[in-house]
């Protein structure tokens, strides 16, 4: 369903993503992993082009969305993005954050775009907190209202940077789960995440990355059990 | 005035933002120049350059009401100001705010509308206060060009009556009050709209 093919990022004179190709299967859970500073932020981006590829090419659905005549926008409303610092709208209620983009994109009904919000929160078991803004809300909170603003646009996949790195160790589960949810609804995803249990439960293939290419890719077990790189083993043996 | 320059600040102070030369350089150029040269030159420039001008070249005398003068050069001054306040406080909203936007689908024009500037205007809500309280004490420069406004008032009084002191004090207090009136607004405001995003 998302065919990479031989992505560049360069910064100026940083060249942060080195050739990477990966083709993403439609309803896969694909984890991300790898050291800080390894391109794994800035792979995900170029997804949704919040980073626009140096070169190569990324077709989702068919449709080759490095192409130039095509609508960055338009794109964007097929990929949902959920950051590790949240970046919910401070000035909105939670409601208003989901309930948005759809009103104001897809240019849906208010009435149509609330009802679908109000389901997606109680999807997220936020049903309650509709009407409270942002600053009210729990770190897990904020990042399940901000998975429910992602899915209120119906995107053809999900992508995900370190969702639960800047959480309090006891709401890191509340947010898992509603990803593992997801996931068995038959979203297709890319996480990047340590989260070793989830990728395990979870996902169908890991992809290690390091200084912007992936050294090595496979299932879950292949990488944390029998891992065949030297810089694998090591970054695996630090995190674990 | 305040109404004028408020708009006239958010068009330069975004257009100072663009990645477009052609609006960015007009601005800069703008902006500085309005805050590099002192209201009172600006005024006299403005009420007696234009005029004189204008004779030049026609022959002819040209009349600018002085009022109507007076309330586009403070407009275009408190602009280039406000404008600096604006950049300000679109660049102190988190990069993530934009990238969320867009990540959503929103064009740049759709976010800076509704995510990014609601959010810099209740941010900017004290230091634009500043501004107004400002120019409405440099609205008493006015007297220069005879405007009618309080301190050329004043004075008329003053060259009727000879009571120069009274005449000062109460001048300065009646400013006292409008600045004051302006400062308890400024705090409503801030106050009714920090509620929702205190952090
Ligand atoms: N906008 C940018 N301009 C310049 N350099 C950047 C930019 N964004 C990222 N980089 C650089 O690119 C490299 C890779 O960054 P990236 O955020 O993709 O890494 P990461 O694998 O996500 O790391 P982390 O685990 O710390 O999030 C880093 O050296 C970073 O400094
Ligand atoms: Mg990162």
């Amino acid at each position: 369903m998302i065919e990479i093919r031989d992505l560049y990022k360069r910064f100026g004179e940083l060249e942060v993503l080195k050739g990477i190709s990966v083709d993403i299967k439609e309803n896969e859970v694909v984890c991300v992993i790898g050291p800080s500073g390894s391109g794994k932020s800035t792979f995900l981006r170029c997804i949704n082009l919040l980073e626009k590829p140096s070169s190569g090419e990324i077709i989702i659905d068919g449709e080759k969305i490095t192409d130039k005549k095509i609508n960055i926008n338009k794109i964007r409303e097929e990929a949902g993005m959920v950051f590790q610092h949240f970046n919910l709208f401070p000035h909105k209620t939670t409601l208003q954050n989901v309930s948005m983009a759809p009103i104001k994109v897809r240019k849906l009904s208010k009435e149509e775009a609330e009802k679908r919000a109000h389901n997606l929160l109680t999807k997220v078991g936020l049903e309650d907190k509709a009407n409270v803004y942002p600053s009210a809300l729990s770190g897990g909170q904020k990042q399940r209202v901000a998975i429910a603003r992602a899915l209120a646009m119906h995107p053809k996949v999900m992508l995900f940077d370190e969702p639960t790195s800047a959480l309090d160790p006891e709401m890191v589960g509340e947010v898992l789960a509603v990803m593992k949810d997801l996931a068995q609804a038959g979203m297709t995803m890319v996480v990047v995440t340590h989260e070793m249990g989830f990728a395990k439960e979870v996902g169908d293939r890991v992809l290690f990355m390091d200084d912007g290419v992936i050294v090595e890719q496979g299932t879950p077990e292949d990488i944390f059990s029998n891992a065949r790189h030297e810089r694998t083993k090591l970054f695996l043996s630090k995190i674990l | 005035m305040p109404f004028f320059g408020l708009i006239l600040g958010t068009i330069s102070g975004l257009g100072k933002l663009s990645r477009k030369k052609i609006f960015r350089y007009p601005c800069i150029v703008y902006i500085d120049f309005i805050r590099g040269t002192p209201l009172l030159v600006q005024i006299l420039l403005f009420y007696y350059g234009i005029s004189g001008l204008y004779s030049n070249a026609t022959g002819n005398s040209l009349q600018i009401d002085p009022i109507l003068a007076g309330i586009i050069v403070c407009s275009i001054n408190s602009g280039a100001y406000i404008a600096e306040i604006v950049r300000g406080g679109i660049q102190s909203i988190d990069k993530g705010q934009m990238e969320a936007a867009r990540s959503l689908g929103m064009n740049e024009r759709l976010a800076m509308r509704e995510i990014i500037l609601p959010q810099a205007f209740r941010r900017i809500i004290p230091p634009l206060g500043n501004e107004f309280i400002a120019l409405l004490k440099d609205s008493s420069l006015l007297a220069v060009i005879g405007v009618h406004e309080l301190l050329k008032s004043g004075q008329l009084y003053i060259s009727r009556t000879f009571a120069a002191f009274p005449v000062y004090i109460a001048v300065a207090l009646m400013y006292l009050l409008m600045t004051i009136v302006i400062s308890r607004i400024v705090a409503y405001s801030e106050r009714r709209l920090g509620v929702s995003d205190r952090n």
